[in-house]
């Protein structure tokens, strides 16, 4: 594992509204992100997750704090870098809407590269298709794909430009329990077999429970950091978050 | 949530503002038109009210051949006589009123530029009748009292720098002369007669100028007190001669007014169906417009109906929303056309028509067919989409991508804009070949079935067409290029509707291009082939008459060989629909300058043509049933009855000649002594042209400077720059069709950003730059703008085929400017990148997370 934390979040704020009616979603996170590790985050509706992992994607901008990607000051980036850094750098699988309906699973897959004006690389094409089991699906538009096929052929477009992170919101969130075990299955294999750093945001713990590392926000600040053991453990970790 | 509906609202907002201003362009258009026409109506009214102040009977001859120009032969001095003995007349007046003399100013040109006429009037023989009927306000000076004496309008003197004392050289029928100019006038309070001037000169001098020496153009007659007009018009017309006419001051101020009201009503019905095509667009706009909101509404629609709303009252929800929109809209429309008009005015002052607008007139009729037009429009427009909506069962309409549109729909659809597109083309086909009348409305009646058909048909085009379109995009753009193209034909029927409205003012636009270039070459090559002479003198309004002495006077320029006087009139020949043209050459010297296209005869046939000899188009010949030893009667305007013998035929190419050629030894019959159209010069075949060209310039500058000396080329394109005049009018009011149809693009663009904000969202956050997704949106543009101006181009070519079918046998002969018509391509493609431009903006500035409609 490499020394240098390829995600790194230092003081992280940030604050929705002005005056009274201000909320500060995050309030100071500072944590990192090693190279090559699972980690998902956790926490109750309005804990600040999605907007913590907002920031660290460069979707969004904090209120105060430094995002770091790969060694990269995001508060130092324009819109356009920071558009080129989440095309180059960034891998992206949401929860609902993942891919253009105009264009085949193979081209959403591409679409990064496409962007980018970039040639893939055709073995980890191969590779990433047999791995997400899309074979013949290639030339089929998203409306004739399965959700779990959807989601699937996201991870793959995900992984496809080989990012320095890929982020996953509530990848599971829209799928029932068979599908949502292959897509963390993928995941989980993208670390294991391609040495990818993946960031999931989730509040089921079983989906957690895959990770390498939990972390638990509780009203925009960092509660808890630990190693799941268990689905049961994660469970845990969430009550106590709660109470 | 909350900005999620404020940018619904948004959305709503700017849609409704662009189909309102879709609908507000048309009808100002409509109102505009009605208020400049109005306005010029009222203002020759009041004109020919003033001018005719104090006028209880007016005498003038008898028109025998209705003509262009619509005027009366001059009649008979001896009348006079007569007339000023009947019963109750107090003061009876011989009079000049004729428009073709020309005022020239120190430079040399003629005032008004000759786009509207100049006026040689006679001044009153006597005090008292010029306290009677003269209707002229002298701001200086008065009138003329000796022959070399000129008054003349303060428009006139103004554009002319004229003050009295001054030298002004007049220019009519005979050589220009100098007068000294001793008066400047109004028309009563009239100051602008739209360009025309006034030279008002002694009797004798009129008559002179104008060549009517002995003859007046109208006798005014005054009643003795107690006489009414009508008993005074019953004992005049018991004493004239069968030539001449009498009308009471009334009726003359009348059928002045009718006239002139008939030639504005051509104007008004030319510019209404410039508006009808806008507002034709608008249409397609308004109905697309709905149809994309009410399919996106389906939803709500479909929940309002569980809960117990009935089709009735959604379709009164959207009609009432179209009413709202169409009828503000309307009410703008009509303020902006009040204000509009000029502007339109403006277009006949480009192609020098001058007319008198003072004022501002808006007649009931222009509210009431701007209010009704406009907001009729708009509720007719989204009445199919709304009950196409209602036609979804609640529970279907509920569920998430309910579509509106079954296959078997679109399939039908289509079925019926092929039936559309040939009845359409089967319609203008039968009025252009005569079969339904009036044809110019049935054509247009044809036009517009095309167009509505192809638009039905046009769905099934757009994806094979983006294909074709897309195809060099996608390849040189990438991703950007791909996307659009697929954007285009996701939804083909709103992409079609788009594009048809392009098409429309596109298709109208290729038309008139494509005619213009086949009626530019085919008189080109008439003129090649038809005339041999090397110069011509015409005049420099290129229309009027020049002096008849002309050709005389360059007959003695050294160098020329021959110079042959050309007339062009109009008669009635017995048996014969409506009036012909006619020529009348002079044989001695025809064929040094013509080379006609002999069918049945010879250049002899010509020169050796009797005054009682004519030979005659081929193809009215036919129409006729007159052939070579035949003979036809002929009525001219001046109401003489002549014989002719036919003794040849030739084709008549561009239809230059009109439909028979005789001798000008019987011009006087024809009222055309004094004046010819043209005079055509052959030079010397040693002599120095150029030389010889600066000396018969030199006699027509000082002698007659209402006439020019062109040779082939410069005819050719004097004739090519009138009609580029003419179609860049044509080219400006078709503009706003286009304009309109740009707004359609527009409005289509800004509802799919909006349907696919969450799409363009994740576009976004996987790297998109903010440019590559303007540049999507820029070239779904450009694609939906090419699809429409490819069609537009096809049908426009197709029409212009069509439309000169008829005109071949005429010697009409189809060009193909293809540098005209692929800069129309890149036009409309620039057009689709301008209306790109805020749409893309919009799309390029969505804020990703909000877009994701994550929060």
């Amino acid at each position: 594992m490499n020394e240098s934390p390829i995600v790194a979040a230092h003081d992280l704020v940030r604050v929705f509204g002005e005056g009274d009616a201000a909320v500060r979603a995050v309030d100071g996170v500072t944590i990192d992100f090693p190279e090559g590790a699972f980690t998902a985050i956790m926490g109750p509706s309005g804990s600040g997750k999605s907007t913590l992992m907002h920031m660290l994607a460069g979707l969004d901008r904090p209120t105060s704090g430094t995002v770091t990607i790969d060694g990269t000051d995001l508060s130092t980036l324009d819109d356009a870098d920071l558009t080129e850094l989440r095309r180059d750098r960034v891998g992206f699988v949401f929860q609902f809407f993942n891919l253009l309906p105009v264009l085949t699973a193979d081209e959403n897959i591409l679409l990064p590269l496409s962007l980018a004006g970039r040639d893939p690389d055709n073995k980890l094409h191969d590779r990433l298709v047999e791995a997400v089991g899309l074979e013949d699906r290639l030339t089929h538009r998203p409306s004739e794909l399965s959700g779990g096929q959807q989601q699937r052929v996201a991870v793959a477009r995900a992984l496809m430009s080989q990012p320095s992170v890929v982020f996953a919101d509530e990848p599971t969130g829209n799928l029932d329990s068979k599908a949502s075990e292959g897509i963390l299955d993928l995941l989980r294999r993208a670390v294991d077999e391609f040495g990818q750093t993946v960031v999931m945001v989730t509040h089921e713990a079983y989906a957690a429970a895959i990770a390498d590392r939990v972390l638990v926000l509780v009203d925009g600040r960092v509660v808890n950091d630990e190693t799941p053991e268990s689905t049961e453990h994660v469970h845990d970790l969430m009550n106590q978050a709660a109470a | 949530m909350t900005s999620l509906a404020l940018r619904n609202l948004g959305a709503r907002k700017l849609r409704s503002f662009l189909t309102a201003l879709a609908i507000l362009l048309g009808v100002m258009m409509v109102a505009g038109t009605y208020v400049l026409t109005d306005t010029i109506e009222q203002s020759f009214d009041k004109i020919f009210a003033e001018s005719n102040e104090g006028v209880d009977a007016v005498v003038t001859s008898k028109q025998a051949v209705e003509t262009d120009d619509n005027t009366e032969p001059p009649i008979d001095a001896g009348v006079l006589d007569r007339v000023r003995e009947v019963d109750g007349v107090s003061i009876a007046e011989g009079n000049i009123g004729d428009p073709q003399v020309a005022i020239i100013d120190k430079e040399g040109e003629r005032i008004g530029g000759g786009g509207a006429p100049t006026f040689a009037i006679s001044a009153s023989t006597s005090d008292a009748a010029r306290e009677r009927f003269d209707p002229l306000t002298y701001v200086e000076g008065g009138p003329p009292e000796a022959k070399d004496q000129v008054t003349i309008d303060k428009a006139a003197a103004e554009k002319g720098d004229f003050s009295l004392g001054d030298q002004v050289t007049l220019a009519g029928k005979t050589e220009a002369r100098q007068y000294t100019l001793v008066g400047i006038a109004t028309l009563g309070d009239v100051e602008n007669f739209g360009g025309a001037s006034l030279a008002l000169l002694t009797l004798p001098e009129a008559q002179r100028i104008t060549g009517k020496q002995g003859q007046f153009d109208q006798i005014t007659v005054a009643a003795e007190e107690g006489v009414d007009q009508e008993t005074l018009a019953k004992n005049i017309g018991a004493a004239l001669p069968p030539t001449a006419e009498v009308e009471t001051g009334e009726e003359d101020t009348e059928s002045s007014q009718e006239d002139i009201g008939e030639f504005i009503n051509i104007l008004k019905t030319a510019l209404l169906v410039f508006a009808g095509v806008s507002l034709f667009v608008a249409a397609f706009l308004i109905f697309n417009t709905f149809s994309i909101t009410v399919a996106q509404r389906t939803r709500e629609f479909a929940m309002l109906r569980t809960l117990g709303a009935n089709r009735r009252q959604i379709i009164t929800s959207v009609v009432v929303e179209a009413f709202a929109i169409g009828l503000g809209a309307s009410v703008l429309g009509l303020l902006a056309g009040i204000g509009f008009a000029p502007v339109i005015g403006l277009l006949f002052d480009a192609i020098e028509i001058g007319l008198p607008k003072e004022g501002t007139v808006v007649e009931t009729r222009t509210i009431v067919v701007a209010l009704v037009l406009g907001t009729g429009l708009a509720v007719l427009a989204a009445l199919i989409p709304a009950v196409r909506a209602t036609r979804v069962s609640p529970v279907t309409g509920l569920r998430e991508g309910a579509v509106l549109e079954t296959s078997a729909g679109r399939r039908r659809r289509g079925v019926f804009g092929i039936a559309l597109t040939a009845l359409g083309g089967v319609v203008m086909a039968l009025a252009l070949f005569g079969a339904l009348t009036p044809g110019e409305a049935w054509v247009g009646v044809g036009a517009a079935t095309v167009f509505i058909g192809v638009a039905l048909l046009s769905p099934r085009l757009v994806r094979p067409m983006a294909s074709v379109v897309g195809r060099p995009l996608e390849a040189t753009r990438g991703v950007a290029g791909r996307l659009a193209r697929e954007n285009t034909t996701r939804n083909p029927g709103r992409t079609a509707t788009t594009a048809a409205a392009l098409m429309i003012g596109l298709a109208l636009v290729s038309f008139v291009t494509v005619f213009a270039a086949g009626l530019k070459g085919s008189i080109d090559d008439a003129i090649d082939e038809g005339i041999t002479a090397d110069l011509l003198l015409s005049n420099t309004d290129n229309f009027s008459d020049i002096p008849a002495l002309a050709a005389e006077e360059v007959k003695d320029v050294p160098g020329v060989e021959s110079s042959s006087p050309y007339r062009y009139t109009q008669a009635q020949v017995e048996g014969a629909d409506g009036t012909s043209y006619l020529s009348l050459i002079d044989p001695a010297t025809v064929s040094d300058i013509f080379d006609f296209d002999w069918r049945e005869g010879s250049a002899e046939t010509a020169s050796d043509l009797g005054p009682t000899d004519a030979f005659v188009d081929e193809g009215w010949a036919d129409d006729n049933d007159i052939g070579v030893g035949d003979s036809f009667a002929v009525t001219t305007p001046s109401g003489k009855e002549l014989e002719y013998a036919v003794t040849g035929t030739f084709k008549d190419n561009t239809d230059f000649f009109g439909d028979y050629v005789a001798s000008g030894q019987d011009a006087a019959a024809y009222g055309e002594a004094d004046n010819v159209t043209n005079v055509f010069i052959t030079l010397a075949d040693d002599a120095d042209g150029d030389a010889v060209r600066g000396e018969i310039e030199d006699v027509v500058d000082t002698a007659f400077p209402t006439a020019k000396v062109q040779n082939r080329e410069e005819l050719k394109d004097a004739i090519g720059s009138q009609l580029n005049q003419l179609l860049g009018v044509v080219y400006a009011l078709l503009g706003l069709a286009v304009i309109v149809s740009l707004f359609g693009i527009v409005n289509t663009l800004a509802l799919s950003i909006y349907e696919r904000t969450r799409e363009l969202g994740l576009l976004r956050a996987v790297g998109m730059s903010r440019r590559q997704v303007r540049r999507i949106i820029r070239y779904e543009a450009v694609i939906t703008a090419l699809i429409g101006a490819v069609l537009g181009l096809i049908l426009g070519i197709l029409f212009a085929i069509l439309v000169s079918r008829p005109l071949a046998d005429e010697g009409f002969v189809l060009k193909f400017p293809v540098a005209t018509l692929l800069v129309l391509l890149v036009l409309a493609a620039i057009a689709g990148v301008l209306a790109a431009i805020g749409p893309a903006r919009r799309a390029s500035r969505l804020d990703v997370l909000k877009a994701l409609a994550y929060e």
